[in-house]
């Protein structure tokens, strides 16, 4: 008998590329989607269940699809147009407390995966590099969206120490980074000029796109418990980074750097989540040996994925006409 | 002790195998038995590229090929001397190198909308060799055509600052280096020191000596206490040269990775001590270097470190300036902060530094890091190798600052 998957979050980026890939694997009997609007068009057996995750309404649907595998796509790492905070908060919170809430009422459920982020470890000037698993709440989470991560991680032990049959995987990821992708990391690193914190060049930690997704897949291929990590190895400099891509740092004086990336988004310069402060400063590296071995999926590197990004980014390094990324940050 | 040479070579390997981390080891004479050390470095004159030398009008043939030339969307300027020159046109290449037209080309290639590097790129065909070699080392440094390993460390700035740590340890602190040739070449090894003289100017020195004198040596990766990482520039810069948070989760990573790790268990306590405390070894913390050792089957290898307590003689501190600066101390001593940043030269003393015979802990095993009683009396051990060092160093040292 083939496995049943319910993905959540299905018409988002990253629960309709999963959904892709897990059509096309022969020992994936069914795939379930859910989501409040319906994916793109060229998802060909998937079946889309239209509902809205906050809703207390999943606890009757999921039960009804006999899945044993929940994939947790649902999260949002960073405010969308359209989406604000607060919604922001209520999806990633109440929403896979709902989630949860459907699992216990679902027999078949025997694992459930869930997109996560490295966020939990938090960007500290005294933290170490490439955190393992194990080294999460190290230090106090300071941001909203990280402590909405923290709580969704907490509910998420708990349910697994409930339920010890259930294999509940927590993915960690790093920002991912590939020619397609939309994000406000994205759109930055596209501006022609970029604010960087004068006197700090943070080590940064990429996930390529395709990895990403990737992972996911891996991860319903052979879930293992617990949290793991997902990043490409090793780490690149911030100032290497944009000299890849050809960008120009603008070294802003530290105290005023919160406040210029706020007045820099009045000005149309896409707007980064408040994470962004402490990351742009420290940054974060996180150990991915766990993936490797466990899960068996090994992603590109860091430096691969950075490179391939900036070949792509658009087309020449260096001051390149740039009214491509107007209409980048636009759509 | 074979069967530790054979997991060190492992880890060498497994290193090596990792790949994108270190620069590739260059081949050497050693030792028939031994790998190749993951990071040997030559101390040869590379430091060099940077200067740049007098324009010479004629060049011999056989320096003609230079490193790969980008096939950029290049200026008038032809980029390739004729390969078999005969008598050549003296006129010609005279006007080729032009560093007076540098600067003009430089700006002229930016005016047309290429980018510095690019830029640089082709107005660096106007410099005569060296500086045309420096010019398309910083252009390719621009275009971030340099590696890092994951640790941020830049072994192409390393070799860069290399001479003014040279300076130093040469002229301005004559430093006698005894027994670098103890420190292991191959494997994980972590070199314990005593810590003194506000800045981790010891931690430098060490690290010349063991460049400079070691028979294969390698570039040693040093932990700094945190606070460092919380200043701008200084924070990159550390992180560069070799420098890591002082965590023990860093120092485990370091050495399962067999690199050489230097920890300075007093911390804070040693470089901020007064003056009247010179060579008094401080606690040791928490015995936490030797639980990390022992954990990673790494060596231990003492240093005493005698001259550090004179370049900058503390008399006292300010507990406010140091709390209004977030520093775990804010210094004060004859020159600083009264001649202000001035005040920060250090003081030329005469050093010396010895390197005593490493500790092998592979006899424990790693689960004797859960034993106190063990970490604490090795410890114990280190802490009185250094001490005794210490002292013995500081009579053979003689006078402090001639």
């Amino acid at each position: 008998m083939g496995r049943r998957v319910l993905i959540t979050g299905v018409s988002g980026y990253w629960g309709s590329e999963l959904a892709r890939r897990l059509e096309r694997l022969p020992e994936i009997e069914y795939v379930a989607g859910l989501d409040v609007r319906p994916p793109a068009g060229d998802l060909r057996r998937t079946e889309f269940i239209r509902a809205d995750i906050r809703n207390p309404l999943v606890s009757k649907l999921i039960p009804a699809t006999e899945v044993d595998t929940v994939v947790h796509c649902d999260i949002l790492l960073a405010p969308e147009p359209g989406k604000g905070r607060r919604q922001l908060h209520d999806i990633n919170v109440i929403g896979s407390l709902q989630l949860l809430a459907a699992c216990e009422r679902a027999d078949s459920v025997e694992t459930i995966i869930v997109r996560g982020s490295a966020a939990i470890y938090g960007a500290e000037p005294s933290g170490p590099e490439f955190f393992r698993e194990e080294m999460a709440r190290h230090f106090p989470l300071r941001t909203r969206f990280q402590r909405d991560v923290g709580e969704l991680e907490s509910y998420f032990e708990n349910y697994a120490r409930r339920h010890v049959d259930v294999t509940a995987m927590m993915l960690r990821y790093q920002p991912s980074l590939s020619a397609t992708l939309e994000s406000p990391l994205t759109r930055y690193l596209r501006q022609p000029v970029v604010p960087v914190r004068m006197g700090f060049d943070p080590l940064l930690q990429f996930v390529h796109g395709d990895d990403a997704v990737a992972a996911l897949e891996a991860a319903v291929r052979r879930p293992v418990q617990g949290a793991v990590n997902v990043a490409g190895p090793g780490s690149i400099a911030l100032s290497r980074l944009l000299r890849l891509a050809g960008r120009i740092p603008v070294p802003v004086p530290g105290p005023l750097f919160g406040a210029t990336l706020g007045a820099a988004a009045q000005l149309g310069f896409p707007r980064l989540p408040p994470e962004a402060v402490p990351w742009l400063r420290n940054g974060v590296t996180i150990d991915v040996t766990r993936l490797i071995e466990e899960v068996g999926f090994t992603p590109r590197t860091t430096l691969e994925t950075v490179r391939e990004f900036v070949t792509h980014l658009d087309g020449r390094s260096g001051r390149g006409p740039s009214d491509d990324v107007v209409t980048v940050a636009v759509a | 002790m074979a069967d530790r040479g054979e997991t060190q070579r492992e880890r060498a390997r497994r290193l090596r195998v990792a790949g994108d981390t270190d620069a590739p080891a260059r081949e050497r004479p050693r030792p028939d038995y031994m790998e190749p050390a993951i990071e040997i470095e030559t101390p040869e004159p590379e430091a060099v590229e940077i200067e740049v030398a007098p324009a010479e009008p004629e060049l011999e043939p056989g320096l003609e090929q230079e490193p790969e030339l980008e096939p950029e969307p290049a200026p008038e300027p032809p980029r390739r001397r004729p390969r078999i020159p005969p008598p050549p046109p003296p006129r010609r290449r005279r006007r080729m190198r032009n560093p007076v037209g540098f600067a003009p080309a430089l700006g002229g290639g930016i005016a047309r909308g290429l980018d510095l590097p690019a830029a640089l790129d082709a107005a660096a065909v106007l410099l005569p060799g060296p500086g045309r070699e420096t010019a398309e080392r910083i252009a390719g440094r621009l275009r971030g055509d340099y590696d890092q390993d994951e640790w941020g460390y830049d072994e192409e700035l390393v070799k860069l600052v290399r001479p003014f740590f040279e300076f130093m340890y040469e002229r301005w602190w004559r430093v006698d280096a005894v027994g670098v040739e103890r420190v292991p070449a191959v494997g994980p090894t972590m070199i314990v020191a005593n810590h003194a003289g506000v800045l981790p100017w010891d931690a430098t020195m060490m690290n010349v000596a063991i460049v400079m004198h070691h028979p294969q040596p390698r570039q040693p990766r040093f932990m700094v206490l945190d606070w460092a990482f919380r200043l701008p520039w200084v924070s990159s810069f550390m992180r560069r040269v070799g420098g890591v948070v002082a965590s023990p989760y860093n120092a485990i990573r370091l050495l399962d990775q067999g690199h050489l790790v230097m920890v300075f268990p007093e911390g804070a306590k040693g470089a901020g001590k007064p003056f009247s405390a010179r060579y008094r070894l401080q606690r040791f913390g928490r015995g936490g270097f030797v639980e990390i050792a022992l954990r990673t089957g790494a060596s231990i290898v003492p240093v005493a470190v005698v001259g550090s307590e004179e370049i900058y003689p503390k008399l006292g501190e300010s507990r406010l300036l140091a709390r209004l600066l977030g520093a775990p101390y804010f210094p004060i001593t004859p020159t600083f902060p009264a001649l202000g940043a001035l005040g920060a030269v250090p003081l030329p003393s005469k050093w010396r530094i010895e390197f005593c015979p490493p500790i092998d802990l592979s006899g424990y095993g790693p689960q004797a890091a859960e034993d106190r009683t063990v970490v604490f009396e090795l410890s114990e051990q280190v802490r009185d190798t250094i001490q005794q060092a210490l002292l013995d160093n500081l009579v053979k040292r003689g006078s402090a600052f001639i």
